[in-house]
């Protein structure tokens, strides 16, 4: 009884817990200075493209190693929306994440036909393609790129009403509007997750990644919830890409495709942090930003740190930071475990009563 | 670079969060934000600039500046460099962003410096992937707007034809010529409406161009047939360092015997072109600065010669293009300190920075005149371009010696173009 008791105040701790850091990161605009808002816009589009990415392998099995791809192509997709047809970025960024769900969903037809390592490769493969196809692309700048043109963030919806209440510059007041809405992506994410995990899907996901004939054989289809969760990622997945570019200002095939930013960075933060757990992507994230922020001046170095430190964690702490965090004080956040089943009686003939 | 004292700012800075307090007045320090390539593929570009920051710093206060230059790494990386230009400016709160080395550097960094109404002053990337890159839609010129805070000095695609041509005119071929356009921001302007084609067609010329490829490319065979098929006796394009060689070698392995070989990028540094071997010998490429460019810094009065041998001297290296404009883009930045009203107030020093009108080392530089198209001329100036031959000597080295001029008679030649053996 008193797991069961520990379990459910872990879990009303947990959502007090974030939602009381929700609250305090969605004021901090009106008091901390920009430098902090820009860092925690950048934790956050991580933790997002960590969250999901642990989604799918943590969860449903499926390690991707081309989740840059949907980062690209919600990028472009804001970007082209906003230079060619001339619509409100924020416009752009839901359009972004539903591009991104759509094209997920032929990307998924082809590449499920293979496992493991195969499916990892078949997904870069398709990532590549797509960083291609869009170097082709002359309208938004082909393998030249292009930038925002001027003023756009400026008169995105919103900005203007936060440079008033703010009183900041217009590239200030843009950076805080980008910041709450990564950080409103981020809860949903987060939110979303948990919901499906807890739910008799999330338990069907999590049977299929630890034996798939097993799960078959109590009634769970595996295909159709591995390709739902594929969908619902790429739309997570695409709109943060979008976010994370509008941010910047400035798109590059080879930046919106990049397979070191948008995927190997993030599956070094899900490793770090601990994958299958909810709390683990977003530690990860912290630990790899501040890293950077720390590393990033020396050059090579850093990478090499980088490495090290993953192999390290990898090999000391298998279930990352959290992992390590929960077995030493058998403290939980946002815990997935259900309540195990009532002790089945069985007689003495070895009968079910 | 200074990265000790990065990182203990950056240390200071996340412990001081909260008392940033921007008093700004006048006679206050100004703070300059360098952003530039010291690794990654694009590292030989910025093989001088500690030597020319310390060299900025040394003449700053004889200047009557008081000036501090924080320097950033872009790793090569053009998502980096948009990042660390956005630090310099929320961070650092610089009042002056400098950038240097190719499009894929100097984009980014502009394009943070016009949305964030800081002052940029960039080089090194011909002007037009700096100026039509940076647009929403490159393909409608209609749509291209001028810049208020960004500011660039370099030649233009226009120049490197004339001095192409001019190399190639000079010699007897069958004016086949064979393009090498890969698909990046320099490959697609040169091979655009703007760049190469219609000029060759003009000065008849046949051109060959098998389409751009993406840079890294491993094997150029399918290039190198086509150049066959056509017989092209020059080879002309921009790739980067690494797909040349390849490039190169393959075409040697393949039988492929040009007489020209003009290539822009690729050949700017002595490290790329010794790594060639005897292969390097006679290859021609463009030339933006040598130590005989008959010009003087208005920082520290040296002249191109002296100013070459202080870098020689200190870096222990030979002289590279770069070591010129990295130091002209500190002398432009000196100037318009100098002659803002409020070097701290983003709109003064832009202003400053159009007015600079400024005898550098590397020539002439002058925002609004009349040898740039009307649609950038506020925001770009052009410095003399002309063309040189490497010539393979005895010990392994090379000498870079201009054979071109025509565009800057001002520059003297050291011998005639020598066709490949």
């Amino acid at each position: 009884m008193t797991q069961i008791s520990n379990l459910t105040q872990s879990r009303s701790f947990s959502f007090a817990l974030i939602a009381l850091l929700a609250v305090v990161m969605a004021l901090l605009p009106f008091f901390a200075p920009r430098a902090v808002v820009q860092d925690l816009f950048m934790i956050l589009a991580l933790t997002v493209l960590a969250l999901n990415w642990n989604m799918l392998a943590g969860f449903a099995g499926l390690v991707s190693v081309g989740q840059q791809a949907f980062v690209g192509i919600g990028a472009y997709t804001a970007f082209a929306g906003v230079i060619l047809y001339g619509l409100d970025p924020l416009t752009g960024v839901l359009i972004a994440g539903i591009v991104a769900m759509v094209l997920s969903i032929p990307v998924a037809f082809f590449t499920f036909r293979l496992n493991g390592a195969y499916f990892a490769i078949a997904t870069w493969v398709v990532a590549d393609i797509l960083r291609l196809a869009f170097s082709q692309w002359k309208a938004v700048g082909g393998g030249t790129g292009t930038s925002l043109p001027k003023g756009t963030t400026k008169d995105m919806l919103g900005v203007q009403a936060i440079k008033d209440a703010l009183d900041v510059s217009s590239a200030a007041a843009a950076d805080t509007m980008l910041y709450w809405l990564v950080l409103a992506l981020a809860l949903v994410t987060l939110v979303a997750s948990y919901m499906f995990l807890r739910s008799r899907m999330g338990l069907g996901l999590q049977a299929i990644r630890d034996n798939v004939n097993a799960a078959r054989s109590v009634g769970v289809d595996p295909l159709r919830l591995k390709a739902l969760v594929f969908l619902l990622t790429a739309f997570g997945t695409g709109i943060c890409g979008a976010l994370i570019f509008l941010q910047l200002g400035r798109i590059t095939p080879n930046s919106a495709f990049a397979v070191t930013d948008w995927t190997a960075f993030v599956i070094f933060i899900v490793v770090i942090g601990g994958i299958g757990t909810l709390p683990g992507p977003i530690i990860g994230a912290v630990v790899f930003y501040i890293l950077k922020r720390l590393l990033s001046d020396y050059g090579s170095v850093y990478l090499i740190v980088l490495g090290l430190i993953g192999i390290a964690i990898m090999l000391f702490a298998r279930r990352g930071l959290w992992g390590m965090l929960k077995e030493r004080t058998g403290f939980d956040l946002l815990p997935l475990s259900h309540r195990p089943p009532a002790a089945v009686q069985t007689t003495k003939e070895g009968a079910l009563t | 670079m200074f990265t000790r004292r990065n990182f203990l700012q950056t240390s200071a800075a996340v412990a001081a969060v909260g008392l940033a307090a921007p008093a700004l007045a006048q006679g206050t320090r100004v703070k300059l934000g360098y952003v530039s390539p010291q690794t990654g593929p694009l590292s030989a570009f910025s093989a001088a600039d500690k030597f020319m920051v310390d060299k900025f710093l040394a003449a700053a206060p004889g200047l009557g500046l008081d000036v501090e230059v924080i320097v950033k790494d872009s790793q090569s990386n053009p998502n980096r460099a948009a990042e660390v230009a956005k630090e310099l400016v929320s961070r650092d709160e610089v009042n002056l962003l400098l950038v240097a080395s190719t499009p894929e550097t100097t984009n980014p960094v502009c394009s943070v410096g016009e949305a964030e109404e800081i002052p940029v002053i960039s080089t090194v990337a011909p002007w037009q992937p700096w100026f039509i890159g940076q647009q929403g839609n490159p393909q409608d010129p209609a749509s291209w707007q001028g810049f208020d805070y960004a500011y660039h000095f370099f030649w233009g695609l226009e120049d490197a034809i004339a001095v192409f041509l001019g190399m190639w005119n000079s010699a007897d071929t069958n004016k086949a010529v064979g393009a090498l356009w890969p698909n990046d921001a320099d490959g697609n302007a040169w091979a655009s409406p703007v760049g190469m084609p219609p000029a060759l067609a003009e000065a008849g010329f046949k051109l060959t161009d098998p389409g751009r490829y993406q840079n890294l490319t491993d094997d150029f065979s399918a290039q190198i047939n086509a150049f066959k098929q056509s017989g092209a006796d020059i080879l002309v394009g921009i790739p980067i360092p690494p797909d040349f060689t390849t490039f190169w070698t393959q075409a040697k392995q393949q039988g492929l015997n040009p007489k020209i070989v003009t290539m822009a990028k690729a050949l700017l540094f002595p490290e790329s072109v010794q790594a060639l071997g005897p292969l390097g010998h006679n290859l021609t490429s463009e030339v933006w600065w040598t130590p005989n460019h008959p010009f003087k810094s208005s920082l520290t009065g040296e002249s191109s010669a002296q100013l070459a041998a202080g870098f020689e001297a200190a870096a222990k290296r030979q002289w590279t293009q770069p070591v010129g404009f990295v130091h002209a883009m500190f002398e432009v930045a000196a100037d318009a300190i100098k002659r803002a009203e409020d070097p701290t107030d983003g709109d003064a020093l832009a202003k400053a920075v159009a007015a600079t009108k400024l005898d550098s080392i590397v020539g002439r530089i002058e925002f609004g005149r009349d040898n740039v198209p009307e649609f950038a001329r506020a925001n770009v100036s052009k410095t003399p371009l002309v063309g040189g031959q490497w010539r393979r000597k005895d010990d392994g080295n090379f000498d870079l010696v201009i054979v071109e001029n025509a565009q800057a008679p001002e520059i003297p030649r050291g011998g005639d173009l020598e066709l490949l053996g």
